[in-house]
């Protein structure tokens, strides 16, 4: 197998400033993330865990402005390597009293320009990003042809629109859309969600980019379209080789694709390694949240006595002030009196517990 | 046609399984199908509603100038005030029928294409009106392109650069001269025309004269466009729908394409506020239009019913009521057309 790096992350932080609170909100708390070139990374986590955050954050999309955003993006392509998150720094001052902050300042007019010439051949050439509620995210004023040729014509090497529409043609028959030549007219409110998500993804791969990540992208579809999603994002995975970062709040749509995985709590991850060893329910190496999330899946031996489904008791955590130790100590079912010490004052290092397999967790380590 | 296998979530709407079943394959003809049957349809149902509309104008003018004090034969009598020339004259011209009667008459006469004439001047209702409306529409269409050249600059700046130091004065700018009364604005603007520039802006007929000249159109088109108190709320208006449109989810995907968002959010940000203001701000810029018209001299709409409700001259009245309804309908109506051409969705709702 290949494993050229293809992006990498490395601790990245998102925080956005609360006026209100005075406070940052660390939505995303040094993530370090890698995807190596073919491979699937799929992050999984509850909703607020940051995992959107952190791959809107790396395509420079987060509108709400945020207070600080920090770390290295490195992205590899045929042409060689693109920072994307340089110069960001720059434009944030943050004014600190007392460990007490007193402003936050930010040119956001300069700061977007420097985001938009960080990402100028990045956005749609070489990484392409699919979107949950495709409705919406398609831009409803317009046909669905339209849009992709668009995306042809921005994109490749195609200038001319008659050849461009047969691309586009070609791509809405590629992701299984019957009577392509028809759909092209229809706007997004004319499909159902399932041909829409499919007209998105033949739109996001239309450019051949390199990357391409899927933010939920079965999410608020029917439970027999949401299967038939994934099953086409693994055909087209499979048959393009392209590099893929699934994100779900579902475990099961990502273990039916990914190579990797990373499972994110809170702002950072909690665990990271290749899917079998991330899955392996009879391990007793994964970390507590991971095993909660796979028994809360519904299958008959996640079952209590009542029929009902296991679920993870309690809510995430705000993420403005984080304890001091494991996040995840409140909720966790298996801390026990040896180790619960430690747990709630000390957070634990990302530990290497087999190759490629790493654990943010007490348990794990001692 | 290929034969995919089904994917289970297709759908196809009424128009095109009608297309489908006549075998009318080609997307164009579906496409003009899906595109001219909801227009027709819009295009009947305003023009229906129009019609309700207008009788009900012309009930509620004509209740109220019956019951309104004062009559519009004194002048004609000319210092006779015999009861039996009053009497006389009030015969002649209708008057002393019942409201019933007076309104049928008025009515069955609309309805063959005859507004009357006036009772002031003798002359044709319709061809003064037809006129006068013209006249109207050139300043207050004029105005409102003053109205907007002002507003959108200001609202697109604003709410593209939220941080610069130009976004306060540029709003607080908006809102004064919103705040200028129109009257006071118009005998400023003749006294800065006639003192500074040495010129006598008056209209002396646009339109039925020829030879109006430059300023004599500008100057109140400036002080209408500027004083209608519209400016703000454009601003305001335009800068929700601005940064309300930026955060849809299309307009981040697009981003992520790469793509312009402005050629992607034009439509719903900049088209569909733009006309829907338009139409929705006919009535205030008539209503402007009367003050303009009567400082500037300007023969349209408003000065003539400013007069002809002066004179109690009922027909000329009626006639502009009814041009007035048929504006603010039209404005709706160009509105719905252009709503329905930029977004299809509208046609299944």
């Amino acid at each position: 197998m290949n494993t050229a790096e293809h992006l990498k992350i490395e601790d990245l932080h998102t925080y956005f400033y609360s006026n209100v609170k005075r406070a940052f909100i660390h939505s995303v708390n040094g993530v370090s993330l890698t995807v190596n070139k073919g491979e699937t990374l799929g992050i999984v986590g509850e909703s607020g865990s940051g995992k959107s955050i952190s791959m809107l954050s790396t395509m420079g999309l987060i509108n709400a402005a945020p207070g600080v955003l920090q770390g290295e993006v490195t992205l590899h392509t045929k042409q060689g390597s693109e920072s994307l998150l340089k110069g960001l720094d720059q434009f944030v001052k943050i004014d600190i009293q007392d460990k007490r902050i007193i402003s936050v300042k930010k040119d956001l007019n300069a700061w977007n320009k420097q985001v938009e010439n960080n990402m100028k051949h990045i956005r749609g050439k070489e990484i392409s990003m699919i979107f949950q509620n495709p409705k919406a995210a398609m831009n409803p004023y317009e046909t669905i042809g339209k849009q992709i040729v668009e995306m042809v014509l921005l994109h490749t090497e195609l200038r001319n629109k008659h050849e461009a529409k047969e691309k586009a043609v070609y791509w809405l028959e590629r992701v299984k859309i019957d009577s392509p030549q028809w759909r092209f007219d229809n706007h997004p409110f004319g499909l159902s969600g399932g041909m829409c998500q499919r007209a998105m993804v033949a739109m996001a791969l239309s450019s051949e980019p390199s990357l391409l990540i899927a933010d939920e992208p079965t999410t608020g579809l029917d439970a027999t379209i949401q299967s038939k999603i994934i099953d086409l994002l693994a055909e087209l995975q499979q048959e393009l080789g392209i590099t893929m970062v699934l994100i779900s709040h579902d475990i099961s749509v990502i273990s039916r694709l990914s190579d990797n995985i990373a499972v994110m709590y809170s702002g950072t991850v909690m665990e990271q390694g290749p899917a079998k060893a991330v899955l392996d329910v009879n391990s007793d190496k994964t970390h507590p949240y991971t095993q909660a999330l796979l028994s809360s899946v519904p299958e008959e031996h996640n079952l209590l006595a009542n029929g009902h489904l296991k679920s993870i008791d309690g809510e995430v955590p705000d993420t403005i002030d984080i304890p001091a130790g494991c996040r995840f100590y409140a909720r966790c079912k298996m801390k026990h009196s040896g180790i619960e010490k430690q747990c709630h004052h000390e957070n634990p290092p990302f530990q290497e517990i087999s190759p490629g397999h790493r654990v943010r967790c007490w348990l794990r380590i001692n | 046609m290929n034969t995919h296998q089904q994917t289970g979530d297709t759908w196809l709407s009424p128009v095109q399984s009608l297309a489908h079943k006549l075998n009318l394959d080609s997307p164009w003809v579906k496409h003009k199908l899906d595109f001219v049957m909801p227009m027709g349809v819009t295009i009947i149902r305003e023009l229906l509603l129009a019609l309700a509309l207008l009788f009900g104008v012309s009930l509620v003018v004509f209740t109220i100038l019956y019951a309104a004090p004062g009559d519009s034969f004194s002048l004609l009598l000319s210092g006779e005030r015999s009861a039996s020339a009053t009497e006389e004259v009030a015969q002649s011209l209708g008057f002393s029928n019942s409201w019933f009667g007076q309104y049928s008459t008025w009515l069955i006469n609309i309805l063959h294409g005859d507004l009357g004439t006036s009772i002031r001047t003798g002359q044709s209702v319709f061809e003064n009106v037809v006129s006068a409306t013209i006249n109207t529409l050139n300043l207050t269409l004029a105005a409102m392109l003053v109205t907007l050249i002002i507003a959108y600059p200001i609202a697109i700046y604003t709410s593209v650069r939220s941080a610069t130091p130009l976004n306060g004065p540029l709003t607080i700018f908006a809102y004064v001269i919103s705040a200028l009364p129109l009257f006071w604005l118009a005998y400023i603007g003749i006294f800065v025309s006639t003192n500074v520039f040495d010129y006598f802006p008056l209209g002396i007929g646009l339109g039925v004269e020829d030879d109006m000249e430059i300023m004599q159109f500008l100057l109140p088109v400036l002080i209408l466009g500027i004083g209608s108190g519209t400016v703000s709320e454009v601003v305001r208006f335009l800068k929700l729908e601005i940064s309300r449109v930026l955060e849809e989810e299309y307009i981040r995907t697009a981003k992520a394409k790469g793509a312009s968002i402005w050629r992607h959010g034009f439509k719903e940000g900049l088209l569909l506020p733009t006309s829907q203001i338009i139409s929705s701000k006919i009535p205030f810029f008539l209503g402007g239009a009367i003050i303009v018209e009567q400082v500037f001299n300007w023969p349209g709409m408003g000065r003539m019913a400013w007069q002809a409700a002066q004179d109690r001259d009922f027909p000329v009245i009626m006639g502009i009521a009814l041009a007035a309804a048929i504006l603010v309908r039209l404005g709706s109506l160009v509105h719905r057309m252009i709503y329905i051409i930029v977004n299809p969705r509208a046609s299944h709702e």
